[in-house]
């Protein structure tokens, strides 16, 4: 091979070489990340978790106490979210694969819909707090849940109208050649085959609104006793770990970790769940 | 409507809306209700789906009708005043806007080659038995809750930061023009740059999986036509599958922007909420999202309110935008391969 | 493929004489395994230089995995291997010190489905070339002319160097593929049904390319037309379910087969 060819194709080799060992590097380092972030959670949450954090309610700075109310709270909240936002969301999708699946509205509300799905929820936050809390005149459970709830549509659109668009049409005829109104169609056929997805859909978005801390802030804001008056602030899992964090003292320090941890083990279990309903229907 | 004929078949109907064999006129009844109630649903689902529309029209008409206080009062100064000042009253929204793009700014600029270089390694270089198990550690560092980055990066990251690299980068960058002065001290450990570190670990596996996704459609034929001339696995990522799979990949970097511009809490417990800007990166600053997450339960009077919720207009406008030409990107990219 | 009466296929080449040829590529006792199942099963046989060795059989028989070891694609797939001998020259193209780049530089490919590079026509020809040389601009145009000239594009295209290679019809694409093939000035040009996604007029345009090419380029083509084959080829291999059956010069192989299975495919009775 003559020299000038040589040595071009030797320039070659080296950078391919250079890129591939960066390719391997940076996948190093993105898995460097999870694993110190995970551990650090594990270490730090896993030391301050006992039963008494599931057991006792927060506690002044000071003394002992656990995480009750707020987890209650999330609990109850996230309940009220998903009640709310999963008829809403799963008609809305219905919608648009089903009666309007190639009218204009349904491609408008897709964009829409896409974009309120990346939305910051810190402005969602701030939506409820205009149409709720300034009308109220008070903060309260109610508006938390319900700005939970707008975060919770868009998934729930998203993944009914992906989940009931993969319903074969054949299906639908089949229906339909026996006389079934389009309405019983849907309902009793195409929800049925499509309920694993759907069911995948609101476990994503439920795992979505676990972790979700700015809408919460100001809409149900934070109550350090035990409370379900819904018209009234109520505790939650993530606010509380915000509060704690931030604060200089160091045994609410150690229960926002313990906290963190709960939502992250939540979280990961509904992934987790999510993933197992939805391999047997896995398409490509 | 249905003829004569059809009467078994309509039998067959009535039984499966659970409606027990009746007689002719009850039947006709019975039907008009189900034709009756299949109008209603699909009414009922339409307006579901206006509600979407509605939802966001509602986001956008609160946003504006609670800032027009503030706008009114400041009017366009308010998008270039760094003043913060909640006793005089007067607010000024520079600060948090440049932390904003400054933060995103750095955290896209360090997502992005490695999100994409891990993409590479996934589709060309990964072994078959190691994909599956590293796309679900993808999904996992995606999934972790945002203020649990907020809190990691707090207690972990900023003390590490602050004690091992800020300090090599003060000394490194120390004679150099202009990055002596974009990295100068004291090392705070918090700060704009650590918050966008962050939000760079938090954007990565957007960027990695939606780069893998369209990396894998490219037609195996035209990589092996690329290696056939002779190429390396290098030159046919870089000439062949990276121009093919352009709008895919910028509509997943746009994505992730979009989701840096609005993220509050990875960024809130770090950024070290100083309403100005000062010419170091390392030095504390603030985001909108961070002021406003900070500051709004303890706004006394509706010009401070007010104030803020402008800030949430100009948060929403541009992450619109953003994720706006992000969907448009990728619907364009779906009508191409016809989905 | 139903053909009633049998009917000799035009052959329209006599290779010189068989003294004068020298082998190319040389293929011995060549296995090949898409993980357990084996594929090609000791397969022997000469790729003579400055001749067109065709690939006949019916489908799935393992002509084009036969190729693709020739240029080592397999490569790119983990459970594919292959085991044996085979030598470009005096090069063992199947040891793993082989540089796979430099070989692909030697022995190149035109596949089934044409595929131009997301590039204008010219970089799609100018790439390959940029790859080994570095040519001043007045000579890489060269270089690109004379590529587009040999592929018998050039006139179609001269105008429109800068538009982009997907904007041209299947044909002109498949030709523009072979220009892109023949600038890199390989020795072993290998044809992977190159005409079977294509109308008959282009098809013949490409037939007239293959025999100009012969010239200078040694050539194999995997065909699933036999009056392609014999049209263009000047050696025949006829494969059947993994085996070599039988190979030989194309005028005697559709005239007077030595074996039945050749003869049942060339009349059309399988296939």
């Amino acid at each position: 091979m003559d020299p000038s060819i040589s040595r071009l194709y030797a320039k070659r080799r080296r950078r391919n070489v250079v890129t591939m060992a960066l390719a391997y590097g940076a996948t190093g380092f993105g898995l460097t990340w999870l694993v110190v972030i995970l551990g650090v959670l594990l270490w730090e949450g896993l030391s301050g978790l006992s039963l008494a954090v599931f057991t006792e309610m927060t506690p002044p700075p000071g003394s002992a106490g656990g995480l009750l109310n707020p987890i209650a709270g999330s609990l109850v909240m996230t309940t009220i979210a998903v009640l709310i936002g999963t008829p809403l969301g799963m008609l809305a999708g219905t919608y648009m694969a089903e009666y309007g699946r190639y009218d204009k509205l349904t491609t408008v509300v897709r964009f829409i819909n896409d974009i309120l799905l990346s939305a910051p929820s810190i402005v969602i936050g701030l939506f409820v707090y205009e149409i709720m809390v300034a009308q109220m005149g008070h903060f309260s459970g109610w508006a938390g849940a319900v700005s939970l709830a707008v975060i919770v549509v868009p998934v729930v659109v998203r993944t009914t109208e992906d989940m009931l668009t993969l319903v074969p049409d054949t299906l639908r005829e089949a229906a339909a050649s026996i006389g079934l109104p389009r309405a019983l169609m849907i309902t009793r056929v195409a929800y049925r085959a499509a309920r694993a997805g759907m069911v995948t859909g609101v476990l994503l978005a439920v795992a979505r609104i676990s972790g979700e801390t700015a809408p919460l802030l100001f809409t149900a804001l934070n109550n350090q006793f035990w409370s379900l008056n819904l018209n009234a602030p109520v505790s939650s899992l993530p606010v509380v770990i915000f509060q704690f964090a931030l604060s200089p003292y160091k045994d609410w320090q150690k229960l926002a970790w313990t906290g963190a941890l709960i939502i992250t083990m939540a979280v990961l279990a509904l992934s987790i769940i999510a993933r197992i309903l939805a391999a047997p229907r896995k398409t490509s | 409507m249905l003829s004569t004929g059809r009467r078994s078949v309509v039998d067959v109907a009535l039984q499966g809306a659970g409606i027990s064999a009746v007689d002719h006129v009850d039947r006709a009844k019975v039907l008009q209700r189900l034709r009756l109630g299949d109008v209603a649903f699909r009414h009922l689902t339409r307006s579901a789906a206006l509600a979407v529309l509605i939802i966001l029209g509602g986001i956008i008409v609160s946003l504006v009708w609670g800032s027009l206080p503030a706008l009114r009062t400041f009017g366009v100064s308010f998008l270039y005043e760094e003043v913060w000042n909640p006793v005089t009253e007067k607010f000024g929204a520079i600060a948090p806007i440049y932390g904003t793009i400054v933060t995103s700014f750095i955290a896209m600029l360090i997502a992005v080659p490695v999100g994409l270089f891990i993409a590479m390694f996934l589709t060309e270089l990964c072994p078959m038995w190691l994909r599956r198990p590293i796309g679900i550690a993808i999904e996992l560092l995606a999934g972790i809750p945002s203020i649990i980055y907020g809190i990691w990066g707090l207690f972990v990251f900023a003390p590490f930061l602050q004690q091992y690299v800020q300090p090599f980068l003060i000394t490194l960058f120390g004679e150099i023009p202009i990055f002596s002065t974009l990295f100068a001290g004291p090392p705070y450990g918090i700060g704009i740059f650590t918050a966008g570190l962050i939000l760079a670990i938090m954007v990565l596996p957007f960027i990695t999986s939606i780069s893998r996704d369209v990396f894998e459609a490219v037609p195996p034929v035209l990589k092996e036509a690329a290696y056939g001339l002779g190429c390396t696995t290098w030159e046919v990522a870089r000439y062949i599958v990276l121009p093919y799979t352009r709008v895919g990949v910028i509509g997943g970097v746009m994505l992730g922007l979009g989701r840096a511009l609005g993220e509050t809490m990875a960024v809130t417990f770090v950024i070290g909420n100083a309403h100005r800007i000062s010419g170091s990166l390392l030095a504390p600053g603030t985001t909108i999202s961070a002021t406003i997450a900070n500051e709004f339960t303890e706004a006394v009077g509706d010009l401070y309110t007010s104030a803020l919720i402008a800030l949430g207009l100009i948060l929403f406008v541009i992450t619109f935008i953003v994720l706006a030409i992000a969907r448009l990107l990728l619907m364009r990219l779906n009508a191409q391969v016809g989905r | 493929m139903s053909v009633a009466a049998f009917t000799v296929p035009t052959v329209s080449h006599a290779p010189g004489n068989a003294e004068d040829l020298t082998e190319k590529i040389s293929i011995r006792d060549l296995d090949f395994y898409y993980g357990d199942h084996r594929a090609l099963k000791g397969i022997s046989v000469p790729l003579y230089q400055g001749q067109v060795t065709a690939f006949i059989g019916p489908s799935g028989c393992g002509k084009s995995t036969l190729l693709r070891v020739l240029n080592r694609m397999y490569d790119l797939y983990p459970n594919q291997r292959a085991t044996g001998h085979v030598r470009l020259d005096n090069d063992d193209v199947l040891s793993p010190s082989q540089d796979l780049n430099l070989l692909r530089a030697k022995v190149g490919m035109v596949f089934q489905k044409p595929t131009p590079f997301p590039m204008t026509i010219f970089e799609n020809i100018a790439f390959g070339i940029r790859l080994y040389e570095r040519l001043p601009k007045t000579e890489l145009e060269d270089r690109v002319r004379y590529a587009l000239e040999r592929a018998a594009l050039w006139e179609e295209v001269k105008d429109k160097l800068g538009a982009n290679g997907l904007s041209l019809s299947g044909g002109q694409q498949q030709r523009l593929c072979i220009a892109r093939t023949v600038a890199v000035r390989p020795e072993v040009i290998l044809f992977d049904e190159p005409c079977s996604a294509l109308d008959p007029i282009s098809t013949a345009k490409i037939e007239e390319l293959i025999d100009e090419l012969k010239d200078d380029y040694t050539i194999a083509i995997v065909t699933h037309n036999m009056q392609q084959a014999a049209r263009v080829s000047d050696f025949t291999a006829f494969m059947y379910l993994g085996e070599l059956v039988e190979f030989g010069e194309t005028t005697r192989i559709f005239t007077t087969p030595n074996d039945r299975r050749t003869q049942d495919y060339i009349t059309g009775r399988f296939g």
